[in-house]
């Protein structure tokens, strides 16, 4: 296939994506205002986007947002610290690997979501409980993936290293630890976004405050419009935080 | 002419002495231990459901933890239960639909997409954006629209379901090496020949690759989606033992869709190691 | 030249790949002309990127000449002709899902043989090849020789009158490739097909081939065609002859500059398409 050809096809596959995002931006807006859909199903694009400016305006996101990255931040500083600990140790034995590699690998993946009414027992429906899930959740694969890292470093690298001396201090800063580096970072991004989601997860299945939980108090008082603006809200910060961490992880991994 | 075992073991620092073999000697067990971690695994797991044991019985106050002995006594009371057997068929019907509603779904989208090139570069970056959103935050919105019945569940299931699925086939279908086309097609092949020939046997290890995930997906998303409508289904129930201080019964309730959730994820992995693999050695 | 019918005729054959003035116009071919006589087995040999596949992918229908014209005996080539050519190309083209014999069958099934005659064409091309023993093993349980032999078995089912073979044994050890040189000798020697065969290696060339066309680099066209002349099949003792090395250093005296234009080719222009 020529170029010329293949440029042409690129275009048209790149009109077609905007026209569809076009078309049911349109759809959406026909159905709310003339079509007579329901406001209480689907509210006007226009009444949202008077929210959504209403919202951030206002600043009354503020409190929900802190709540939920507060949980978020502490979830990630507990599932991080044992999960890379636990890791490391778990990586230095071949056969502790053996044993808890597939242990933790089949725990996984039970949706560990189901949990939440339990710990909504031991913590109550305060932050307590989110930041309890999302720890336990994004634990997982944080160390998962550290002893995939340390444990499968290639043995010719640590050969070498041993023949030219070096410590095990040495070993750890220069080969384990840089060998090691890019598989954890993956583990961290992932952790990462996990928490968020488990997280969000539980403030709309069961809490008091949060982004999560404004999106349900809003459904069930049939605010449809200023749902819609939080929903938008939460999803376009969940976009910005994974674009953050991937680009982090990228960075981190370059070096 | 053979040496004798004797020069062997008492040889010149070939090692510790030979042990004694009395059945429960330390060393023993350790040695069994050590060539078998699927024995260890066990042993680890027994431990932690003890300890589970011992900390509900004497550490932990009785209202916020049940001891597994006291759990599966009490699993005859749980189903007894008015509802519950009822919540967990009602569950179990819909992770059933909603996988085989995604199965569906995603086998057709994803031939669609990977099949044609122009289809695959319109669409799929508009695949690979819904299936990274957290679709968590809409939740409510599909329960608004479905209503609190098992309909809003599958969908939600659907939804979680259908992405691994769609991406996985799009791979095994792109991913297929050149020549193999080439080869089929010097051979004369017509284009129905060549996708039930050479594409379709290609796309079958990610099929099955991407059905373990679509349960899981639909596992999480059937499983969010019971627990927030608290009226009714398995929500009503761990809503009214949380509330109740009942940690028998939650326990129970955890413990039973856990299962199920271990059995249907078993099942789509054995299937994928006898199906979805090409014989390879 | 040619003493029996011709096979197959390239008359001016150019190609191109992209468009002049693009970034990516590549002249692979420039004007070519030849004619292959029924029965015999040609080699085309030649530097990176000098045309030697682009031809035969053109001789097979597999690609269309920007210029000129490929006749097999009355018909024009314009798509492949799965009852007149038959493949076998230097990768793995075996499809890893099928057994050997499936994998036999399944080029069958392509060219619309009735299921009836698919077992015994396939059982005895795998026997002719020396594969008897292992038609349902899988391709990943085979060697990368005998996966070479199976997709040759696939190519003599097909009961084509010709096989174009593109680098058959390119990526195969030293060892491999002169027991299988050996064996397609007494094989190809049996089955009286025409046969374009492209190589690199100037001492199979020789061997297996009854005339070697040299190719110059880019853009390809023949330089010149030597003929050897040696009664098939080969005698592995033909290898040590003088005639051998002679034929072989010929090759090698035409081939040694045009290598080292492409190679300086690919230095500047980046990696061949």
């Amino acid at each position: 296939m020529s170029a010329k050809r293949d440029r042409r096809n690129k275009l048209a596959s790149r009109g077609v994506q905007i026209a569809f995002v076009l078309g049911l931006v349109l759809l959406w807006y026909l159905g709310s205002t003339y079509w007579g859909v329901s406001p209480i199903l689907l509210p006007n694009p226009l009444g949202v986007w008077d929210e959504l400016k209403d919202v951030l305006g206002s600043g009354e996101f503020l409190p929900d947002l802190q709540v939920t990255l507060t949980e978020l931040a502490i979830a990630f500083v507990i599932s991080c610290g044992s999960g890379i600990t636990l890791g490391y140790l778990i990586s230095r034995s071949p056969y502790l690997i053996r044993v808890f590699e597939p242990l933790l690998a089949g725990i996984y993946s039970v949706p560990i979501i189901l949990f939440l009414p339990l710990y909504v027992l031991f913590f109550g429906l305060g932050p307590g409980s989110k930041i309890a899930l999302g720890a336990t959740i994004s634990f997982f694969p944080i160390i998962l993936n550290t002893i995939a890292g340390f444990g499968y470093v290639d043995r010719i690298f640590i050969t070498a290293a041993r023949s030219m001396g070096a410590s095990d201090w040495q070993m750890f800063r220069h080969v384990l630890l840089p060998a090691a580096l890019p598989v954890i970072l993956t583990g961290l991004r992932i952790g990462f976004t996990v928490a968020l989601l488990s997280i969000l997860g539980s403030e709309t299945i069961a809490s008091l405050a949060g982004l999560g939980h404004r999106i349900v108090h809003l459904a069930e008082a049939m605010e449809m419009a200023r749902m819609f603006a939080y929903i938008v809200f939460a999803v376009a910060i969940a976009a910005t935080l994974n674009t953050i961490t991937s680009s982090l992880e990228r960075r981190a991994k370059r070096q | 002419m053979m040496r004798p075992r004797q020069s062997v073991q008492a040889g010149a620092g070939r090692g510790p002495a030979p042990t004694p073999w009395s059945a429960a000697h330390p060393r023993r067990i350790v040695v069994a231990l050590r060539r078998s971690p699927a024995l260890a695994r066990l042993l680890v797991i027994v431990a932690l459901i003890l300890l589970w044991e011992a900390a509900a019985r004497w550490w932990i106050d009785p209202i916020f933890l049940s001891p597994p002995s006291r759990v599966v006594a009490e699993l005859d009371e749980l189903f007894a239960t008015q509802g519950v057997p009822g919540a967990l068929q009602a569950t179990f019907f819909e992770l059933a639909v909603a996988f085989v509603m995604s199965v569906a779904i995603g086998l057709v989208i994803g031939l669609a997409v990977g099949l044609s090139r122009f289809a695959h570069r319109s669409f799929m970056p508009i695949i690979l954006l819904l299936y990274g959103t957290p679709q968590i935050t809409i939740l409510p919105l599909f329960i608004l629209y479905f209503g609190i019945g098992s309909a809003s569940k599958i969908a939600f299931g659907v939804s979680h379901g259908i992405f691994p699925i769609i991406v996985t086939i799009v791979a095994g279908v792109q991913n297929i090496k050149p020549i193999l086309m080439v080869a089929a097609r010097s051979m004369g092949a017509s284009r129905w020949q060549i996708f039930r020939w050479v594409i379709f046997p290609h796309m079958i290890p990610s099929f099955f690759a991407g059905m373990r995930l679509g349960m899981t997906g639909v596992l999480l998303g059937v499983l969010l989606a019971e627990l927030y409508v608290s009226s009714g289904g398995i929500g009503y129930f761990t809503t009214v033992f949380t509330q109740n201080f009942d940690p028998t019964k939650l326990l129970g309730l955890i413990s039973v869709l856990a299962a199920m959730a271990i059995v249907l994820n078993e099942i789509v992995r054995r299937a994928e190691i006898r199906f979805g693999r090409w014989r390879m050695d | 030249m040619t003493a029996g019918e011709v096979a197959i005729r390239i008359t001016n054959v150019s190609h191109e790949f992209g468009e002049p003035g693009e970034a990516f116009h590549v002249r692979a071919l420039a004007n070519t002309s030849l004619e292959i006589a029924r029965g015999e087995l040609l080699c085309l040999i030649g530097p990176s990127g000098c045309g030697k596949s682009t031809l035969l992918n053109m001789i097979g229908g597999l690609l269309l000449p920007t210029e000129g014209t490929v006749e097999v005996g009355r018909t024009v080539v314009r798509a492949p002709l799965p009852r007149e050519i038959a493949f076998v190309f230097q990768e793995n083209a075996l499809f890893p899902w099928c057994s050997v014999i499936e994998n036999v069958k399944l080029g069958m099934v392509f060219q619309g043989v009735p299921r009836a005659e698919q077992e015994e064409r396939a059982r005895r091309s795998l026997e002719a090849v020396g594969l008897k023993d292992f038609m349902n093993h899988y391709p990943s349980q085979l060697s990368g020789g005998m996966r070479q032999r199976a997709a040759l078995a696939r190519a003599l089912s097909l009961e084509t009158g010709i096989l174009l073979m593109d680098e058959p044994f390119g990526a195969l050890d030293e060892q491999t490739r002169m027991v299988l040189g050996e064996d397609l000798s007494v094989l190809l020697a049996r089955a009286r097909k025409t046969i374009v065969f492209v190589t690199h290696s100037l001492g199979e060339a020789v061997f297996l081939a009854d005339r070697v066309a040299v190719f110059s680099a880019r853009p390809g066209t023949i330089k010149e065609i030597i003929r050897v002349d040696e009664p098939h099949p080969r005698n592995p003792g033909f290898v040590t002859t003088e005639k051998f090395a002679r034929l072989r250093n010929q090759l090698y005296a035409l081939l040694h500059d045009e290598i080292r234009k492409a190679v300086a080719q690919a230095a500047i222009a980046g990696p061949t398409p």
